[in-house]
């Protein structure tokens, strides 16, 4: 499939992302207005407030984008709140600057004469100081919203939609297409709002000050103002259009969340399908959000209704016990505790297990006769592994395995879901961690490494929901039991396989899946 | 009529202003003057309140300006700064109108204003009143800061330095406007510069600063002529004058006591006096009223055979004469164009007060280049 293709089939999906992405942007950097530019106003009154107010403002600037956007989940939750207060944040600082920066370089003079001639102090700022300063305002503004188109696909992370969805499902599943078909719009619409914004800039910037001849500066005002009116109309028709769409609210809806990697999108789209084809519960889809805390944050938060876990996530991350390899145990405790602890209903596990390997090229495993991590063991210090975060720095991951086995990685590079597969390929790194049913596996053919100590936790998938969730719709455990029945780690890595290697989307495999092996009744 | 009561200024321990006392007369145009750092602008800012007195109270026809709210105050006072005081992002109706808008101007009487004031600082409304600044020249744009000024037809006007950043030519124009102005407008006018010769030449008044104080306030005449130190003196430059000589009077170069006769006196006695005191010629007076009968000039003397008899039948009545308050430029008119050479200077009684002949006046306007005084010394 190439991108052209890509772009053809999906485009209502792309044009819908596009439209959700502008109207968060637009909606993040109004708001970031509406408080930089008073807030710019303010500190320039105030010159000792000014070096606190910028300080602050440059340390959240300095704050990486994840960080802040997982920072804010236990307060706001997941979804557009939280995704457009960090974008507010991180717009801020421009505005804020520039606005104190235009107002504090206008000519001392001008001002003492706008006193002197008496206008009253809010007269000054209205008609002299922010006229005056609106060009340099508004360059803030312009770069704030060329950033926040940017960190708007950064949103996708914490559910928030916009392009960022195709972006990160693309990399999570190793689709070129799909991170081009979120990535290209998103850079065309920088550029768009790059080159709006520079025409506003102009426009508000006295024809006096501008160079050049005035009369045609003035008939090239006239057409910018006609293409600036033209946007504006157009932005306002996006946000009537999407906010009819988006109150399609059922009476009842259950919200589906699901981690941001091929397995879960096929799983939270399996139980969603499911749901939906056996009951008359709506599902609202939250799909890709970010990592273990995201989900398990909006779960407590109460954004998502139900997500499914792994088992040994839950135990080890989420209630930090030690690792151990006992299924029953480790499923035992984590029912009893969630309930306990959270409120949370642990349902039925299902057959896959969806555990850690270690995988390398089958050329790599020939040259040293790798059959298990015993194997490996004895010639690891020469290897160079490149493996997740979250396994890099779990008791139950690397650190653990090294203790297992005796070992010592010789070097490890921590690397993000799907580009570990792309640097094993490139040969730049040597080993991998996998989880069980990646279709990647499948799609490289890469020869996995036996755990033959039986160190790795289980990480059995089971659905997990809130009580309140269960309460309403008791009807979900039975059903997903039968679906959990059937779904094995082959029946995964081949689900997996046709999201990752043969670019279908988790939907349409889930569906295919549901009519394929007779568990779809209606 | 503009009154400041024991203003003083200071910035800390830094003394800016100390106890001025200064009355400004209503319809009076006066110059503060002074070296930079002396205190002019700061005085001049107190009228308008963008500076506060640390002590005293400056009245406003007795009213004091601390009691006039000050956004009301500052639109009755119109105010003229140098370069910048335009709005750069105005154009030249908006800057003009800024004030008369807020105050509510109608329509129709806002634009015949803008147009009066167009044309009295003698700038084409059709040609300038939708120009920026930035597209005028330096001497229009200080046009428009005049018109600006006046746009409210206030009694007082302030003028910081107004036409300081001009080049000499415009400066010139503009400093003439600005008297032909305010021959006819009649307002009071507070002009600060750093320009002795603009002061002299546009005020009626000139106030004359250092560190603070009032050093001397005075007509340019009296300044000129009188000044009250060495600083003073130094200041305004001490051939100054020289380039004011309007204001060289007669009475200040005349000789005071001429030689006289009466017509009584015999004509070998005149000739005699004329000997003894080095003169040729002599004015001839009633004894006791110095009524001024006539001249009698050595030459025509000379060629009597009788001179015994009294000179009365000799007295030439065609002379001209000058009145005490006129200035060195008539004299010099009279001596360069009419070829007089003696000139009596009479008082409106045409009684004799003093006298200005060629060689006097020759002695007078060499001042200018030799220092008399200081030769004597050495």
């Amino acid at each position: 499939m190439n991108f052209w293709q890509y772009i053809t089939t999906n485009y209502t999906e792309i044009l819908a992302l596009l439209l959700e992405h502008i109207k968060l942007t637009a909606i993040s950097v109004g708001l970031a207005v509406l408080i930089g530019v008073p807030l710019g106003i303010f500190i320039s009154y105030m010159s000792k407030a000014s070096k606190i107010v910028l300080s602050i403002a440059n340390v959240i600037q300095a704050i990486p984008s994840m960080a802040l956007l997982g920072f804010m989940i236990p307060f706001l939750g997941i979804g557009a709140i939280p995704a457009v207060t960090a974008v507010v944040l991180y717009s801020l600082l421009p505005i804020i600057k520039n606005t104190y920066t235009g107002l504090e370089s206008i000519n001392p003079q001008t001002l003492e004469a706008a006193k002197g001639i008496g206008l009253t102090r809010f007269q000054i700022l209205t008609k002299v100081q922010i006229p005056l300063a609106l060009p340099v305002i508004m360059t803030g503004v312009r770069v704030a919203s060329v950033t926040a188109v940017g960190l708007m696909t950064m949103a996708a992370f914490i559910g928030a939609g916009g392009l960022g969805n195709l972006v990160f499902s693309g990399i999570r599943t190793v689709n070129n297409n799909q991170i081009l078909a979120g990535a290209i719009p998103a850079c065309l619409l920088a550029l768009f709002v790059d080159f709006l914004l520079g025409m506003v800039e102009k426009l508000v910037t006295p024809i006096s000050l501008q160079k050049g001849n005035s009369a045609r500066k003035k008939k090239k005002r006239l057409i910018q103002k006609i293409t600036l009116g033209v946007t504006a109309v157009a932005i306002i028709v996006i946000f009537v259009i999407t906010s009819i769409g988006g109150s399609a609210a059922g009476a009842r809806t259950i919200t589906i969340g699901s981690k941001d990697y091929t397995d879960q999108l096929v799983l939270g789209n399996l139980v969603s399908e499911m749901i939906e084809d056996r009951t008359d519960i709506q599902v609202n889809r939250k799909m890709n959000l970010g990592g273990t805390q995201v989900c398990f944050n909006a779960l407590q938060s109460g954004d998502i209704d139900m997500y499914v876990e792994y088992s040994g996530t839950a135990y080890s991350d989420i209630l930090q016990h030690p690792p151990i390899n006992d299924v029953d145990e480790v499923y035992n405790t984590v029912k009893t505790e969630f309930k306990e602890k959270y409120n949370i209903e642990v349902l039925s596990q299902m057959q896959c297990n969806n555990t850690y390997i270690l995988a390398v090229k089958p050329e790599t495993a020939e040259k040293y006769g790798l059959k298990n991590i015993s194997d490996f063991a004895k010639v690891a210090s020469s290897f160079k592994s490149g493996t997740t975060f979250e396994f890099t720095n779990r008791e139950s991951g690397l650190i653990g395995l090294e203790q297992a086995y005796n070992f010592k990685m010789g070097e490890n590079i921590p690397l993000d879901g799907a580009p570990r597969y792309t640097a094993l390929m490139n040969d730049e790194v040597d080993v991998i961690d996998a989880f069980a049913t990646d279709g990647l596996l499948k799609k490289f053919e890469l020869s996995v490494l036996e755990d033959d100590k039986g160190f790795f936790t289980p990480y059995y998938a089971m659905p997990i929901m809130s009580e309140e969730a269960l309460e309403a719709f008791p009807e979900i455990a039975p059903i997903l039991e039968e679906l959990g029945n059937v779904l094995t780690n082959d029946v995964m890595s081949d689900l997996n396989y046709r999201v990752d290697v043969l670019q279908q989307s988790p939907e349409q495999v889930a569906k295919d899946f549901l009519a394929e092996s007779g568990l779809k009744q209606s | 009529m503009l009154r400041f009561e024991h203003v003083a200024k200071s910035y800390k321990t830094k003394q800016i202003l100390r106890d001025i006392n200064l009355t400004i007369p209503k319809g009076q145009f006066v110059a503060i003057i002074g070296e930079s750092g002396c205190g002019k602008t700061t005085l001049l800012k107190m009228i308008n309140r963008l500076i506060k007195p640390t002590s005293g109270a400056i009245y406003i026809n007795g009213k004091n300006i601390q009691n006039i709210n000050e956004v009301a105050l500052r639109r009755k006072i119109g105010y003229v700064i140098q370069q910048t005081g335009l709005f750069p992002h105005m154009t030249v109706r908006q800057n003009i109108e800024i004030i008369p808008k807020l105050e509510k101007y109608k329509p129709a009487e806002l634009e015949e204003n803008t147009k009066k004031l167009m044309n009295m600082v003698g700038l084409d409304c059709d040609e300038f009143l939708d120009r920026y600044p930035t597209e005028l020249s330096g001497g229009q744009q200080q046009r428009v800061g005049v018109a600006r000024a006046f746009a409210t037809n206030p009694d007082i006007i302030l003028m910081d330095e107004p036409f300081s950043a001009l080049d000499p030519m415009t400066r010139t124009d503009l400093q003439d406007e600005l008297v032909q102005l305010q021959s006819k407008l009649k307002k009071t006018i507070v002009f600060v510069t750093h320009d002795m010769s603009e002061a002299i030449k546009v005020a009626d008044l000139i106030c004359i600063m250092r560190n603070g104080n009032v050093l001397q306030y005075d007509t340019p005449e009296n300044i000129l002529k009188n000044p009250a130190d060495d600083y003073v003196e130094n200041f305004v430059g001490k051939n100054r004058i020289w380039s004011s000589p309007e204001y060289i009077k007669v009475e200040d170069i005349m000789i005071e006591r001429p030689v006289t006769a009466t017509k009584e006196m015999s004509i070998l006695k005149c000739m005699d006096k004329m000997r003894q005191y080095k003169v040729d010629s002599l004015l001839i007076i009633e004894p006791d009223s110095r009524h001024l009968l006539g001249i009698v000039k050595a030459n025509q003397l000379r060629n009597i055979e009788d001179k015994t008899q009294p000179i009365r039948s000799y007295i030439s009545a065609d002379f001209a004469a000058l009145s005490p308050e006129q200035t060195i430029l008539d004299a010099i008119k009279l001596v360069t164009k009419e070829n007089h050479s003696t000139i009596p200077v009479v008082d409106s009684n045409f009684c004799l007060v003093g006298l200005i002949t060629k060689s006097s006046l020759v002695t007078t306007l060499s001042q200018q280049y030799f220092d008399y005084t200081e030769e004597a010394q050495e």
